[in-house]
């Protein structure tokens, strides 16, 4: 029997094997212990859109933002941790069961404030065990819910209010209603497919009584609109089979966007806030009968602004009559809504506040820069300095060393700041270079102090520069018989890869510029539609104007020169246009006929101009503001007459962005709404990036050319950096079949800058460093479990320079390796002394890794390389090894020599406690070994201030390490410090010599006449071996 | 050929045993990894030489089936005992005056709470009277595990009880225990998922035993020990777990 499943699964394994070696690799698979690393930054942090704390329990807080998932904080939001990264990252609505706040957490996907920039959710998830871990329960196709409501008494009973689709008809709206915990849903109040509920609220004593504020509302690329006939504000008292609108005192015609909610301290009162269509009926009104009667009290500007951005009232759960609506700043009222003051100073764009209900004077606010907390009831707000959850736009980098990320984020200015630094990537790492909503940022290719920057829809496009503190305003204007400019919020602009002064910026044209935008010149005709009908932004906004140029259409949206000639610009619009010129502007073709399956006018978000060949590029086009949520990644090689799509159903959602490899044409990897999508096979199949990487939005991804670090802009988590991309290009199908294979490393760099770490305090955001030490790395086709695995460091002679402790994981495993060799060995004492430990680094050379795995032994060449930036010569570094080296025998030579002592001092310790009279030998021994040992090591104190006076142990490892870790010669004080120490080790030795020479004869003598031996003392050798410190 | 892969597939989905409860999971896993000679195991000693860049710090491990436990670290020629515990009293020594400090009278109730767990909570589950739950099954590493919940006995965390749940994901083959997880309690690290993860089984005295195991946070960073001997029911001086405070 056994035989025969031997024979079988051996069988097996080989069909398996050659599947496995034909079949597409599925990268999230393997991807083992790589991981991508997040850098913030969190200083100006991002949209927050929904906070819910713990009924009960004041240290427990969850928050919903726009793009960066859900995070809690279980220290009373002092920090906060993201526990919702595998999902949808554009949260709506964050809900705890009141009857199990402790575990039961309900989150709706899609955020709420919908402003041109919001992503999309994909339904409702639960959590039972306190946000570790999520099933998703339905309502996939809600695209933005609003609000859930839990009833207290019974937890399957939960309404979700469902906002629905912002850019298309949805008949998914509404308030749904499940009464089994989430398995089944039903739609209990329905209004048409362009209304959705905005709000939806519980009577506090009551769960069958609800409040449902409904919304007719649409977005499109280039318009918005607020309000219709159909919004109103809907009652139920019997849990929603009956719904009654309560507009008695309300305004009459069209209605926007209701906020509205009830005093948990007395269920009658409530307030709403409405969006009417006269300017004068427009504001807050109050109900003290449960919102059968209304009262209009204010219609400060506080108040009525941008209802579609700003809609949410929160009432202090002891008082009524202290409310707080959110808007461009935030008010507060403590007279029941009659006056309005705004809230302490803080980031403008207020969208949700949340009180503590066991303390009023403690309460959150959510806004465009993210959480701020307030002791004082609101009049003081303190910035939560650790959610990096910034929302980048673009991303660009620079040569320097280490590199610079450049970017611009959602109401959040511009900026660069290093991708690492001493200690971490820390808030005063970022450099502040563009103000209001920021984009796109470049470096100067050659002058690395000019940055150019730019703010929404182009209103500025700015070079500065950073050194003089120059700040120059650069972006085209309309020439002499030009039609008005048009230009995208996200305004259209870059640099060239051949002509470092030249900018390029694209409004309905294409302008250049050769004098680092001085002077413009268009090089295109309108390369959009034009069409007239997507230009009227004027009339945006609905029942409250809203012409802020977030809406501005029929514009230029990417630019992308070809790396290889720079006559050849690919041109993508908005509306949809690939325009491509190979005479570097003299003439234009328009490509986008030529491309199959693409619905006509879908955003052209990213054109990538391959390295490979002027006549390859990439076009991603996304069309979800007509609500279309697929993927369109299209290549072509013949300059764009002929396209081919590249994308397939493994990506299930919109992507923005997209970056080839520059060394492996088949290596790609695309930017989509919910996360980071890679390709091995140009194309064919897609596999999610998960490892680290939240499904976020990525928005752009830069590719850096010296590092092969990917660096993307998330629109919600900041910038994530994949460094070092290229051990993806070794990721092929044949390695799955090898025991184990070693991915091909160059030479490692071995950094010789010291720091004193970072400044930041210990709640601020730091961002992960990248490796400055060897990462060794290998695969293995499956995890190792069961017999020993080892990994070892050895010269090429043969010698064992480092152990380290191998990966045993499925896929990619990464080993560090911090240059170390072996530590001395050094004498024992009283107290620790770290320093003489220290571990040499090992010289530039090669060096062979072995990995032994059960019998197997799998070795790998590998080099260091001592670092180019350094100033020492190698001279230099030859002095400071040879000393270094000469330091680490004294430091053994000294624990031998402590390590005699002790010997003898036990062996006479011994014969004293057998013959304790005075005068003996031993006790002449005794008190002559323990002096000399008194001036080799520490042997009093403690490990902190009650240490004894350093003795030559100490010493010696001061001056060990010091010179050790410095990689220039030693300084000619420090040469004479170790020949000090050497002279007074001589000393000692002396002085053993001298008590050998007088009492040793004598003392083993007594030894005998106790009937002791004398004590054995290992050889210097064999002292060595013993491996212990 | 189509008809042959089938034919296997069908072969192993018979082998395969499905909708296990977390009784039968458990149970497997303790007889694959040495059944009934578990329960000759009395005490586990486990020993390694920690290389911390190059340094090599020897490191003793002793657990006890009555939950006495220490760790020992030797460096030059200082013992310090992390993790004591003696029956009575949790205590470490102080790595600044060398001298034996107590735990907080929290950590050790808690630490009496889990008393018995030897060799593990897996093996101790049901006299301790924990409850166990299957919660399907999970990939750890490339190995798809059965993972299993177990309700502890409440901790008490800043003189509150709370909820003491581990999560065990144990191989769906080989049914060894690949990896634990639970939420730290307290301290700045609260609600954050410790792991640990085991590898390098070797079989000691008719008992499996993970040479090499990580521990760490999840989605952080983790630190490995690799044991170069592991002993069962070693000599031990039993001096060593005593508190020798005042």
């Amino acid at each position: 029997m056994k035989k025969i499943l031997i024979t079988w699964s051996a069988f097996a394994c080989s069909i398996f094997s050659i599947a496995q070696e034909n079949a597409p690799m599925n990268v999230a698979d393997y991807l083992g212990d790589l991981k991508v690393r997040h850098i913030g930054p969190a200083l100006m942090s991002g949209r927050a859109t929904d906070i819910e704390g713990h009924p009960k329990n004041s240290q427990v807080i969850y928050l919903g933002t726009a793009g960066g998932g859900v995070w809690k904080s279980n220290d009373a939001g002092v920090s906060f941790m993201p526990v919702f990264d595998d999902y949808c990252q554009s949260i709506g609505a964050v809900a705890l069961d009141p009857s199990d706040p402790d575990n039961t957490v309900w989150v709706g996907t899609g955020e709420v404030w919908t402003r041109n920039s919001v992503s999309i959710g994909d339904g409702i998830y639960r959590s039972k065990d306190g946000g570790k871990s999520w099933t998703k329960l339905g309502l996939e196709k809600s695209e933005r819910i609003s609000a859930i409501r839990i009833d207290p008494k019974n937890p399957n009973v939960v309404y979700a209010g469902v906002l629905g689709g912002l850019w298309s008809n949805s008949a998914d709206r509404g308030v749904y209603k499940t009464s089994d915990g989430g398995k089944t849903w039903e739609k209990i109040l329905y209004v048409n497919e362009t209304t959705g509920c905005s709000e939806l609220v519980m009577d506090p004593n009551d769960p069958n009584v609800l409040y449902a504020a409904f919304w007719e509302f649409r977005r499109t690329a280039y318009s918005f609109n607020s309000g219709g006939v159909n919004s109103a504000l809907y009652k139920t008292t019997d849990g929603g089979k009956t719904w009654n609108k309560i507009h008695n005192g309300l305004p009459a015609g069209k209605m926007g966007r209701i906020a509205v909610a009830v005093a948990p301290s007395d269920s009658k009162i409530l307030y709403a806030v409405i969006e009417a269509e006269k300017d004068e009926a427009k504001g807050l009104y109050r109900s003290d009968d449960g919102g059968a009667n209304w009262k209009f009290l204010n219609g400060d500007f506080g108040l009525v602004v941008r209802p579609f951005y700003f809609s949410r009232i929160t009432i202090d759960p002891k008082n009524p009559d202290v409310v707080v609506k959110a808007g461009l700043f935030g008010s507060i009222s403590r007279d029941g809504g009659k006056t309005f003051k705004g809230l302490g100073s803080m980031h403008a764009d207020i969208h949700d506040i949340w009180f503590d209900p066991n303390d009023s004077q403690r309460m959150f606010v959510c806004n465009d820069g993210g959480l701020y907390r307030s002791m004082n009831g609101g009049n003081t707000m303190v910035h939560v300095e650790n959610l990096p959850i910034s929302q980048f736009y673009h991303v660009s980098v620079d040569n320097q060393e280490p590199y610079n990320v450049y970017g611009g984020l959602q109401d959040n200015n511009s900026w660069f700041g290093p991708s690492q630094s001493p200690g971490g990537v820390e808030a005063r790492d970022w450099n502040l270079v563009g103000q209001g909503d920021g984009f796109r940022v470049y470096p100067h290719p050659t002058k690395p102090q000019i940055v150019y920057s730019e703010m929404q829809g182009a209103d500025a496009i700015w070079r500065f520069d950073t050194k003089e503190q120059q700040l120059k305003t650069i972006k085209p204007y309309p020439g002499k018989g030009d039609p008005k400019l048009r230009f995208n919020w996200n305004a259209a602009f870059t640099t060239s890869k051949h002509h470092p002064d030249r900018l390029y910026a694209g409004s309905q044209f294409l302008h250049l510029s050769d004098d680092m935008g001085n002077t413009w010149t268009k090089i295109s005709p309108d390369l959009t539609t034009n069409d007239k009908t997507k230009q009227n932004q004027e009339a945006s906004g609905g029942l409250s104007a809203d012409n802020s140029g977030a809406e501005n259409h029929c514009t230029i949206f990417t630019i992308a020169e070809s790396p290889i000639s720079d006559k050849v610009i690919w041109v993508g619009t908005d509306d949809g246009q690939v325009q491509l010129t190979t005479d570097a502007g003299k003439t234009w073709t328009n490509l986008t006929k030529n491309i199959p399956g693409l619905p006509l006018n879908t955003w052209c978000y990213h054109i990538e101009a391959s390295v490979f060949g002027e006549s390859i590029a990439y076009a991603v086009f996304e069309g979800h503001t007509t609500g279309d949520f697929k993927p369109y990644i299209y290549k072509t090689t013949d300059f764009g007459k002929t396209w081919k799509s590249i994308v397939t159903n493994d990506i299930p959602v919109f992507v923005r962005s997209l970056q080839e490899d520059y060394k492996n044409q088949d290596l790609l990897f695309a930017g989509s709404e919910m996360g980071l999508y890679v390709t091995l096979n140009g194309g064919t199949t897609w596999s999610k990036f998960t490892s680290n990487m939240p499904s976020v939005a990525v928005h752009y991804m830069e590719m850096h050319p010296r590092t092969s670090d990917l660096v993307m802009a998330t629109h919600g988590r900041g910038i994530i950096i994949l460094d070092n991309a290229s051990i993806l290009r070794e990721l092929k199908p044949e390695i799955t079949s090898k025991t184990l294979h070693f991915f091909e490393t160059k030479p490692f760099v071995m950094s010789e800058k010291s720091s004193f770490g970072g400044t930041s305090t210990e709640h601020q955001f730091v961002g992960s460093n990248p490796p400055d030490y060897a990462q060794i790395r290998y695969f293995l086709p499956k995890r190792h479990t069961f017999g020993k695995m080892t990994m070892e460091v050895l010269d090429m002679s043969g010698n064992v320079v480092a152990k380290l402790d191998p990966g045993k994981q499925k896929g990619i495993n990464t080993v560090d390796w911090y240059f170390n060799s072996k530590a001395p060995k050094s004498a024992k004492g009283k107290t620790l002394d770290g320093a003489s430990l220290f571990t040499p680094r090992v010289k530039a050379g090669k060096y062979k890794v072995r990995v032994t795995k059960g019998s197997d032994v799998f070795e790998q060449e590998i080099e260091t390389v001592y670092d180019p930036k350094s100033p020492f010569t190698l001279e230099e570094r030859a002095i400071q090894q040879k000393v270094t080296k000469e330091n680490f025998d004294f430091v053994q030579e000294l624990a031998y020599f402590v390590y005699q002592l002790d010997t003898w001092i036990a062996s006479a310790e011994e014969a004293k406690k057998k013959d304790p009279k005075k005068g003996t030998s031993a006790e002449k021994m005794l008190t002559g070994l323990q002096g000399i040992k008194d001036k080799c090591v520490v042997t009093k104190g403690d490990n902190y201030v009650g240490q004894g006076e350093d003795q030559l142990r100490e010493k010696l490892g001061d001056i060990y390490s010091n010179i050790g870790s410095y990689y220039g010669a030693p300084s000619t004080s420090q040469l004479e410090n170790v020949q000090s120490l050497r002279d007074l080790f001589n000393l000692q030795k002396t002085a053993f010599e001298k008590l050998n020479s007088t009492e040793l004869k004598k003392f083993q003598a007594e030894l005998t006449k106790l009937g002791l031996k004398s004590p054995e003392v290992k050889s210097f050798e064999d002292f060595l071996k013993d491996d212990q410190l | 050929m189509n008809k042959l892969i089938i034919t296997l597939a069908m072969m192993v989905t018979s082998f395969g045993i499905f909708g296990q409860s977390a009784d039968e999971i458990i149970h497997q896993s303790i007889e694959a990894t040495g059944g009934a000679n578990w329960d000759k195991v009395n005490s586990l000693k486990y020993s390694a030489n920690l290389e911390q860049g190059g340094m090599k710090i020897p490191l003793e491990v002793v657990a006890m089936r009555d939950g006495r436990t220490y760790t020992k670290i030797n460096i030059q020629g200082m013992e310090i005992i992390q993790g004591a515990f003696d029956g009575e009293v949790l205590w470490s020594t102080n790595f600044m005056t060398q001298k034996p400090e107590k735990a907080t009278a929290e950590d050790m109730e808690n630490t009496k709470r889990s008393l018995g767990d030897f060799p593990s909570a897996l093996h101790n589950y049901k006299k301790a009277g924990y409850k166990v739950s299957s919660e399907g099954e999970e990939t750890v590493d490339g190995v798809v595990c059965y993972k299993i919940k177990m309700e502890k006995k409440p901790v008490l965390v800043d003189g509150v009880e709370v909820p003491n749940i581990e999560y065990y994901f144990i191989d769906k083959d080989t049914k060894a225990l690949i990896m634990m997880e639970s939420e730290i309690t307290s301290g700045e690290m609260k609600g954050v998922i410790a792991q640990s993860k085991f590898s390098d089984y070797q079989e000691v005295n008719g008992v499996y035993i993970a040479f090499s195991q990580s521990m760490g946070v999840k989605d952080g960073d983790s630190q490995n020990i690799t044991f170069d001997k592991v002993e069962v029911n070693p000599q031990i001086d039993e001096n060593t777990f005593t508190y020798k405070g005042e």
